[in-house]
């Protein structure tokens, strides 16, 4: 490489591309400082500066939605700029936002340092917002390796409590699995892509449009389709799809409720953004849909049967989550094999992942509510007497776990509906039927839970007397009140009103 | 001679890598892995990798599998009384077994790549630190400031999961 060269390359570096990532390294990096600088009684306003940097950062990306770089390449092609990644930034600030309204809560009731568990978020949401740019495979698992490894601390953050830990140290055991897996993909996909003997050998391997160009030139070499199966494998460990999903429910149950949260919406949504920009529509794997179409098929429908029935026999609220999460893993997968056939069936995966964000949101703002200082012992039982003792509470949960359950007229009903019409569309009819029992399930788990918060349980009057058994509730809070509020509302107008969201969504 | 070459270094990695699974002393273990890996400088060598071959002695064998040995020797597990896995079953036995070998034959049997003058004539890849240094700070500049955050991160993580705090009751 000569010096005229890297000049040419340093000056495609447009830093200005991403300055809402840079603007939440920032905060973060400012977080640390004040740390050290301000007198420990002003540390309190640490969070909220957090939050207002994830605002701000918001605002500032809608005022520039329309920015002169979409549809543009940067840094020498390792980002690409497209609506659907700005929608998924947007995205993930939202739910960062949401996440310290949640720890708020959480860690309240925990000694344990505060700042750096901000400082962790904003640095996973600064990936993550990268992450949904990518456009080249070094840069997909750098970005994906610092929120795994940030993320590593933040599971493990209660460090008082083993099962936290013990969480932290699963997910680490099963991440580096995972990103082996993924890395191994990767360097296979590299080796045959580069090789100049192969026809139509890429210039640049890593970058997606010249591997798609290579994979198109040999549909169906051995090395290239062991590469995509493992890389494919390293995804589905981040958005828990079966056969890859056994840390599911012990890290969820051992994360604090806040991370869990994270976890389950942000990090399950990095996953699938990774899969759209491989195998969606046009994308670097489409000249293997012969492979990974089946693979992904075959992974939804097991998804999609284990996660719910493993749900239904659950008694802690965190597991039930954390399984019914694969579910909806399953559910997405449903709409990423439709996005082959279909065009639509992409709108209906965005629409999806913002219904399960609001309501997955209200839950887990309930739960941190109910729980008490264990974290991790959340049962349903905990949730007796709900309804009589904070009405609004019972409501946000009612509303959240409805949506979750695809019940009309709330969000995730219309989510589900077009996902299901997407895959209609397409001919995936066997896997529909599987999805159509998978919900019918679902509603069983879901509203037992409704049962325990609605429906109290004959206590004998010995035990009644020496009080409740359940840890005490936290009164809401204004911000946590009004957030909790605004959830719940959203999935209801979105549900009855999907018009202009979804038209937005799927005419992008 | 360049196949004699490559020939025994394969070998030489692959056995001092069977002896990091086979080996029970976790010292021992360390030691095969370093051997591996000097087996495996030794094929980038071959390959005219020479500043692959470097950073990896030096990164891997020379720091990675000091602290592996380091961190063995800090726990001393010498002492703890030894448990034995559980034998599998015979059905799991020859499942794994069966998975295995398809997976080895298969990968034998199907990947091969062609060789050719064009590969011959391809520069090696990592072959010398001035491209390889431009590269990083003009079209991987990006991929390199997101690492640093990576190992702030890490760090952070380090502090906060292993530090005493004291004196947290009056932080809101």
């Amino acid at each position: 490489m000569t010096l005229e060269a890297a000049k040419l390359a340093a000056a495609n570096n447009l830093w200005g591309a991403i300055l809402p990532e840079l603007m939440l390294a920032g905060v973060a990096l400012l977080l640390l400082a004040l740390e050290i600088f301000l007198p420990r009684r002003q540390h309190a306003v640490l969070p909220d500066l957090a939050s207002a940097g994830i605002l701000g950062t918001l605002l500032g990306l809608c005022l520039n939605w329309d920015s002169g770089m979409l549809g543009a390449e940067t840094f020498g092609g390792l980002l690409y700029h497209s609506t659907s990644g700005q929608l998924l930034r947007a995205f993930f600030l939202i739910a960062a936002f949401l996440t310290c309204v949640i720890a708020r809560l959480t860690l309240a009731r925990q000694k344990m340092p505060r700042v750096e568990f901000y400082h962790l978020l904003l640095i996973v949401t600064a990936a993550m917002m990268l992450l949904a740019q990518t456009n080249h495979l070094l840069m997909l698992f750098v970005t994906v390796e610092t929120l795994t490894i940030a993320l590593y601390v933040m599971v493990a953050y209660h460090r008082t409590s083993p099962a936290s830990l013990e969480a932290g140290l699963k997910y680490v055991l099963m991440g580096a699995l995972s990103s082996g897996l993924l890395l191994f993909g990767i360097t296979l996909l590299y080796g045959v892509a580069g090789n100049p003997s192969l026809a139509g050998h890429a210039a640049r391997p890593f970058h997606y449009a010249d591997l798609a160009a290579f994979l198109t030139a040999n549909p169906n070499h051995f090395l290239a389709s062991l590469g995509i199966v493992l890389v494919l494998a390293g995804v589905a460990f981040k958005i828990g799809a079966f056969p890859f999903q056994i840390w599911v429910p012990d890290v969820y149950q051992g994360a604090p409720t806040p991370v869990t949260a994270f976890l389950a919406v942000a990090s399950k949504a990095a996953g699938f953004a990774v899969l759209l920009g491989l195998c969606g529509p046009g994308a670097v794997f489409s000249a293997y849909a012969w492979l990974t179409t089946p693979v992904l098929t075959a992974m939804a429908a097991a998804s999609l049967l284990f996660g719910n029935l493993a749900a239904l026999t659950q008694h802690n609220v965190k597991r039930l989550l954390g399984l019914s999460g694969v579910s909806h893993a399953g559910f997405l997968l449903l709409g990423v094999v439709a996005a082959g056939a279909t065009p639509m069936a992409l709108g209906a995966i965005y629409f999806y992942l913002f219904a399960y964000l609001l309501a997955a949101f209200a839950v887990f703002g309930v739960m941190a509510h109910v729980a008490g200082p264990d974290d991790a012992d959340q049962e349903l039982d905990h949730y007796a007497g709900l309804a009589k003792e904070s009405p609004f509470l019972a409501g946000v949960l009612t509303v959240g776990l409805g949506s979750l359950a695809g019940i009309p007229p709330l969000a995730g009903f219309m989510g589900k509906l077009f996902i299901f019409l997407a895959a209609f569309q397409a001919g995936a009819r066997a896997l529909l039927a599987v999805a159509i029992v998978g919900v019918v399930i679902s509603i069983y788990y879901y509203f037992g839970w409704l049962r325990a918060a609605y429906f109290e349980t004959w206590t004998p009057p010995a035990d009644a007397a020496a009080g409740p058994t359940r840890p005490a509730r936290t009164p809401v809070g204004l911000l946590a009140g009004v957030t909790l509020g605004a959830l719940a509302l959203a999935s209801i107008v979105i549900g009855f009103y999907p018009g202009p969201l979804g038209h937005w969504l799927a005419m992008r | 001679m360049g196949e004699l070459t490559f020939n025994l270094l394969a070998w030489f990695t692959l056995l001092s890598a069977a002896g990091v699974v086979i080996n029970r002393n976790a010292v021992n273990a360390a030691l095969c892995l370093l051997l591996c890996l000097t087996g495996v400088a030794g094929l980038f060598v071959v390959l005219e990798a020479y500043l692959l071959a470097f950073v990896l002695l030096l990164v891997y064998a020379g720091a990675v599998v000091a602290l592996f040995l380091f961190i063995v020797m800090l726990l001393d597990t010498s002492g703890a009384p030894r448990s034995l896995p559980r034998r599998l079953p015979l059905v799991a036995r020859v499942l794994a077994g069966g998975l295995v070998a398809s997976g080895v034959l298969s990968f034998s049997a199907r990947a091969r790549l062609p060789v050719s003058e064009a590969v011959a004539a391809a520069p090696g890849v990592g072959g010398a630190l001035k491209p390889y240094a431009y590269q990083l700070f003009t079209t991987y500049l990006l991929p390199v400031q997101v690492l640093g955050f990576l190992l702030l991160a890490a760090m952070i993580g380090v502090i906060v999961l292993s530090k005493k705090f004291e004196g947290l009751e009056d932080v809101k």
